[in-house]
């Protein structure tokens, strides 16, 4: 056994080992701090003294004491010019400082001092140290020394491949580090490199850029192709660099990772030879005994069956991959059948491989009883994926017989799985609803609220269902013990639909009574109070019934004094209404349909889903595609089309009206955060919570009972219907913030959130009714001026009372155009028919972005645009009383970037963005001048030049409208002779 | 990207731990201990990876091998591949069998600053950055040969300073 050379160090561990307990061990290590700490003092200490007192600190440290360490000698240690000080600095310094401690700032010149010294070995450690420790402030300062050594044609590859690591964790850093023009033609020569090494590390950098821009590195991947057709035919790999038989298996995996960043091959050639390579992956990996050997077979075999998917070119290719994929699932080496589960479920999730992989499913179905939790994971993941109409019972079945025996840290994502398959194939809805209550007896405590919640939704919207519903509830609980989200579901089902039940034997109110009651005093407050519901519903929805009267009241009158206000407000309540007999039966009538909206839970699964599945740019095209909640206009631009903003795809097409809804189905999506069911007759302060808790979060809360809905309608119906405020002035305000009201009157309500990025932007509209009643035939078209928003799938035109709808609108801006889309809103409340025209806030200024610019860059551009119609010169009077700080605000809230120090004139004022259309590269330039007079602040002279004819128009009006008075913004006369404001262009 | 590097042995001490992001010391303690309570459940015959949201976080995956005493373990997240990662770990385990003759864990514990620089040579970063056992050894054998010279000046200028 070697020893460390340290006698100090190897008698202290000695020592720690032969601790007898943790107390030993902890008496021990403070008495070598505290030696440590006297002697760090001491001055004189030798190199090898430091090294070994650093050893041992780093050593207690990783024991998992606290260490400290003067980091004054440790960053004089990195600056020491002996060699064994120097490497004591930079470890202890990289061990016990991380990237976020202020002082690591202290050490960057050090470093870079050794960087860009000549000693090979010096340079490592500063390479190293940054790789592994540096933070930002490094990027900036070491970066270009980096590339250097990484270009270098002196260096050695052991120096190089580490420059090319060292350059990846500045990028990551900071990504301006590398400029991506150009920089594909820089990496370009380097994966010619002979060297191995070099060739890994410089493939991990690549890995890195390539994800971000795949596009500036084009070039690469003929080099890419080649490099691989070089590895698999074991053409000039040296034989340290052959694992297993296999060459540099990492440099094959981190290659073809690589090329799953880039859209499929159009070069016939590289393109077969590519295939080429895949293929002899693929045919000619076998399990063998070695596991060394058959690991990396394998890492490079997962990783070709991964490219293939991405090319998806090759039906036959597809075909082989899945037969390989359902050989690996049956192997016993676990390794591979883990990887086998997993990569078929990818399969799954990006190509049309249903069938052949169908074929698989016994093998799968066997797999969730794995001794290893891992490959259930990957088998229930598969199953999930799988999963359609044809083997949903199958699957479903099988995933709740596995619920008994699953583990604890499985049942929740199993449960949510089940219910989603089961609604999304169910053959007929009533094994559906079999199927969700056998999750709740089976798994009640992984069962989630949202779960039930659907069951409920559907079955409220299927009449057919609702007495079978019922009926099982009903056999649910008349266990003795049911789990409380059993008695949750049987309460609302049973208060709603028990009386559909009367006819079958035993299922008379007064047993369903009964057999609610029997758990009534084993339930927590919000299930008692659900219960009561039931109770009043149950009662006034029978025959009259004197002696189920009587318990009920019994019931009520108990719990009229319980502790808790909900249940004793309902308790009185509901007896007041049970006391006043049967004619109270239309206030506790069944509850209305839900509006139609997508499943909650799938969107959980979807977030959840999130960014697992980053393997290829297919997988994530799949997550995205399913993922559209809140983007359902998100269609790739088509290529001519010369609307500047649009709308979703189907809603698209100019000729769909608000009635004609191709894109509802689509669009039911944006549902999923609003929207409440209308409520009998306004009183129903029955289920009203349980309604509030079916919304999302920001649904309105239903509060108690309303007050008299017909006076407060009829009321406000007299009255023409005004806007509470100034809508102009809301629409100016939305120019420059995020979200606010776009419009408001008594009954309805639209605010906005928005967000833009370069040419693209989103609006979400909120449609909340404010009114106790229903706002009808509502219509909200979005009427685009040549090419400037298209109008997304019309919403439903009824807005249930207290209930808010969402709109999302995609818009791009192809082009400068003139004004913003506007909004023809029109809705009825009561009687009176209401018709608004609005405004979208999407305006051109929303897409600009400041740009830094220089004195030169500036008026060489200012020079290009002296004439109209480019440019437009004004005197804009009726200023808003800002002064010249307020008017840097408002272009700042613009997005019109100042640029500082320009005009010499303190009272001027100039400013430039780019304006960043789709048309990528022709992005226009936006430039302003604004002059003030100190003498006159109510005038101003505004100068716009714009590369754009259409955006200095449009530019021109919304600094306007920014700066001035909302109420008169004339276009001014010419300005008068003895003009004050000097021009200086 | 790699995430972190383990050793820990069999009954959960640590032999060798490096984080390649930044991660607080209490934080760093807890992983160690959550990573073997997994894995010492887990029977040597079944798959060397495994998930866990909660211990480790979405899209990260634990990757072991268990030698002998000693559970290897790479914590990484899902740009790697796994089957890749268990390569690297057993170049490891041949690049350390290498400098130390059969290595075994108490060669890790007397030596853990050259099993450190041993991992240095490998791992960069948290990216792969050698996966030649003999340019590991090479580099490493460079380096003591340095710490063995009294002062680097004179081997970069022989008689600079005498003159």
């Amino acid at each position: 056994m070697a020893t460390s050379g340290m006698r100090g160090l190897s008698t202290f561990i000695a020592d720690i080992r032969n601790c007898q307990n943790k107390e030993a061990e902890k008496a021990r290590v403070e008495k070598e701090l505290a030696n440590i700490r006297s002697k760090i003092k001491a001055a004189g200490m030798t190199g090898y003294e430091k090294k070994k007192y650093v050893w041992k600190m780093l050593y207690i440290y990783m024991l998992g004491y606290d260490v400290e360490y003067g980091q004054t000698e440790a960053i004089a240690l990195m600056s020491a010019p002996k060699y064994a000080e120097k490497q004591v600095g930079y470890i202890v310094t990289a061990a016990l400082l991380n990237e976020t401690v202020q002082e690591l700032r202290l050490v960057i010149n050090t470093v870079r001092n050794d960087i860009i010294s000549r000693n090979e070995i010096f340079q490592c450690l500063g390479l190293t140290f940054v790789a592994n420790v540096g933070g930002t402030e490094f990027a900036e300062s070491l970066a270009a020394d980096v590339q250097q050594l990484l270009l270098s044609r002196t260096a050695r590859p052991l120096v190089r491949k580490k420059a090319a690591l060292c350059l990846l964790r500045l990028y990551r850093k900071n990504r301006d580090v590398i400029n991506v023009d150009g920089w594909g033609d820089v990496l370009g020569p380097l994966l010619d490199e002979r060297d191995i090494g070099v060739l890994t590390a410089v493939m991990s950098l690549l890995l890195a850029l390539v994800a971000a821009s795949p596009e500036a590195y084009l070039a690469c991947v003929p080099k890419c192709v080649r490099l691989l057709e070089r590895l698999t035919r074991s053409v000039d790999v040296p034989q340290e660099y052959t694992y297993y038989g296999i060459p540099s298996p990492w440099l094959q995996v981190k290659t073809m990772r690589v090329l799953q960043y880039f859209p499929a091959l159009e070069d016939p050639g590289q393109r077969r030879g590519l295939l080429e390579v895949l293929q002899r992956v693929l045919m000619g990996t076998d399990v063998v005994k070695n596991v060394n050997k058959n690991n990396a077979a394998h890492a490079v075999l997962f990783e070709a069956l991964a490219l293939v998917l991405h090319m998806d070119v090759d039906r036959d290719l597809m075909t082989q991959c899945v037969a390989l994929l359902g050989k690996f699932i049956a192997v016993r080496e676990p390794n591979i059948r883990y990887l086998g589960l997993e990569n078929m479920a990818r399969l799954a999730a990006v190509a049309d491989m249903n069938a052949a992989i169908k074929r698989h499913q016994a093998h799968i179905i066997a797999s969730l009883k794995d001794p290893d939790i891992s490959i259930r994971r990957r088998a229930l993941d598969l199953l999930y994926g799988m999963c359609d109409t044809s083997n949903a019972k199958d699957i479903v079945e099988e995933l709740l017989k596995f619920m008994a025996s699953a583990d604890f840290g499985l049942r929740e994502e199993l449960a949510l799985k089940a219910a989603i398959l089961a609604e999304k194939y169910a053959p007929d809805l009533g094994w559906y609803v079999d199927v969700i209550l056998q999750l709740v007896e089976k798994a009640g405590d992984f069962v989630s609220d949202d779960i039930w919640y659907r069951v409920v939704q559907i079955v409220t919207n299927n009449d057919d269902l609702q007495a079978y519903a019922a009926s099982k509830g009903l056999a649910y609980l008349r266990a003795s013990a049911v789990h409380e989200t059993m008695i949750k579901v049987g309460a609302y089902l049973l208060g709603e639909y028990g009386h559909l039940l009367a006819r079958q034997p035993g299922s008379s109110p007064a047993d369903i009574f009964a057999a609610l009651h029997h758990h009534f005093h084993s339930a927590s407050v919000p299930t008692k109070s659900l219960l009561l519901t039931a109770y009043i519903k149950l009662l006034l929805h029978a025959p009259p019934d004197p002696a189920l009267r009587d318990q009920v009241l019994a019931v009520f009158t108990k719990y009229g004094s319980a502790l808790d206000a909900e249940v004793q407000q309902r308790a009185v309540e509901y007896f007041a209404l049970a006391s006043r007999g049967p004619g109270m039966a239309d206030i506790v009538a069944e509850m209305p349909k839900f509006p139609e909206r997508a499943s909650a839970l799938e969107k959980r699964v979807v977030d959840s889903a999130g960014d697992t599945t980053e393997i290829s740019a297919a997988a994530r095209r799949a997550v995205d595609s399913s993922a559209v909640v809140l983007a359902p206009g998100a269609v790739p631009a088509q290529p001519g089309q010369p609307a500047p903003l649009r709308g979703p795809g189907p809603g698209a097409a100019p000729s769909a009206g608000p009635t004609a809804a191709p894109g509802r189905q689509e669009y039911v999506a944006p549902w999923a955060a609003g929207g409440a069911a209308p409520v009998a007759n306004g009183h129903a302060p029955s289920g009203a919570d349980l309604l509030g808790d079916l919304l999302a979060p920001d649904a309105p809360p239903a509060g108690g009972p309303p007050s008299d809905p017909l006076a407060s309608a009829q009321g406000a119906a007299a009255a023409a219907v005004e806007p509470v405020g100034s809508v102009a002035e809301w629409f100016s305000k939305l120019c420059v913030a995020d979200s606010g009201v776009l419009y408001e009157d008594p009954f309805l309500q639209i605010g906005v959130k928005q967000q833009y990025a370069g040419p693209q932007g989103r609006l979400l509209l909120f449609f909340g009714n404010k009114h106790t009643a229903p706002l009808t035939a509502l219509h909200a078209t979005i009427s685009a001026p040549p090419g400037c928003a298209s109008p997304p799938a019309p919403p439903p035109d009824t807005l249930p009372p207290r209930a808010q709808l969402q709109m999302a609108i995609e818009c791009v801006c192809a082009a400068p155009f003139p004004a913003p889309a506007s909004l023809a809103l029109s809705y009825s409340a009561g009687v009176q028919p209401v018709a608004v025209q609005l405004h979208l806030p999407a305006v051109l200024s929303k897409f600009l972005q400041p740009v830094p610019v220089t004195a030169d860059s500036f008026f060489a551009k200012w020079k290009q645009f002296l004439n109209p119609p480019n440019r437009i010169q004004e005197i804009v009077r009726n200023v808003k009383p800002i002064g010249l700080q307020g008017i840097a605000a408002a272009f700042i809230a613009l997005k019109i970037g100042l640029a500082q120090g320009l005009d010499p004139n303190p009272n001027n004022l100039v400013a430039a963005s780019s304006l960043a259309t789709e048309n990528n590269g022709a992005n226009a330039v936006c430039m302003v001048r604004v002059e003030t007079d100190p003498a006159d602040r109510t005038q101003l002279r505004l100068t716009v030049a714009c590369s754009n004819p259409t955006a200095t128009q449009a530019l021109r009006q919304i600094i306007v409208d920014a700066v001035t008075e909302p109420t008169l913004a004339l276009p001014a006369p010419p300005p008068p002779a003895g003009n004050p404001l000097a021009g200086l262009f | 990207m790699i995430k972190a590097v383990l050793i820990i042995n069999n009954v959960g001490k640590p032999r060798l731990t490096k984080f390649y992001e930044p991660v607080v010391p209490e934080k760093q303690r807890e992983l160690i201990r959550t990573t073997y309570s997994i894995l010492s459940k887990r029977a040597d015959n079944l798959c060397s990876f495994v998930e866990d949201e909660s211990a480790f976080g979405k899209g990260t995956k634990v990757v072991y091998r268990h030698y002998a005493t000693l559970y290897f373990v790479f914590i990484v997240d899902n740009t790697e591949s796994e089957l890749g990662i268990l390569d690297l770990i057993q170049v490891f385990v041949e690049t350390l069998d290498r400098v130390f003759q059969h290595v075994c864990e108490l060669d890790l514990v007397h030596n853990f600053p050259r099993a450190n620089a041993v991992l240095d040579e490998i791992v960069m970063g948290g990216q792969v950055l050698e996966t030649n056992s003999a340019d590991v050894v090479k580099a490493l054998s460079d380096m003591q040969k340095l710490d063995r010279q009294p002062s680097v000046t004179t081997i970069r200028a022989p008689g600079a300073l005498r003159s």
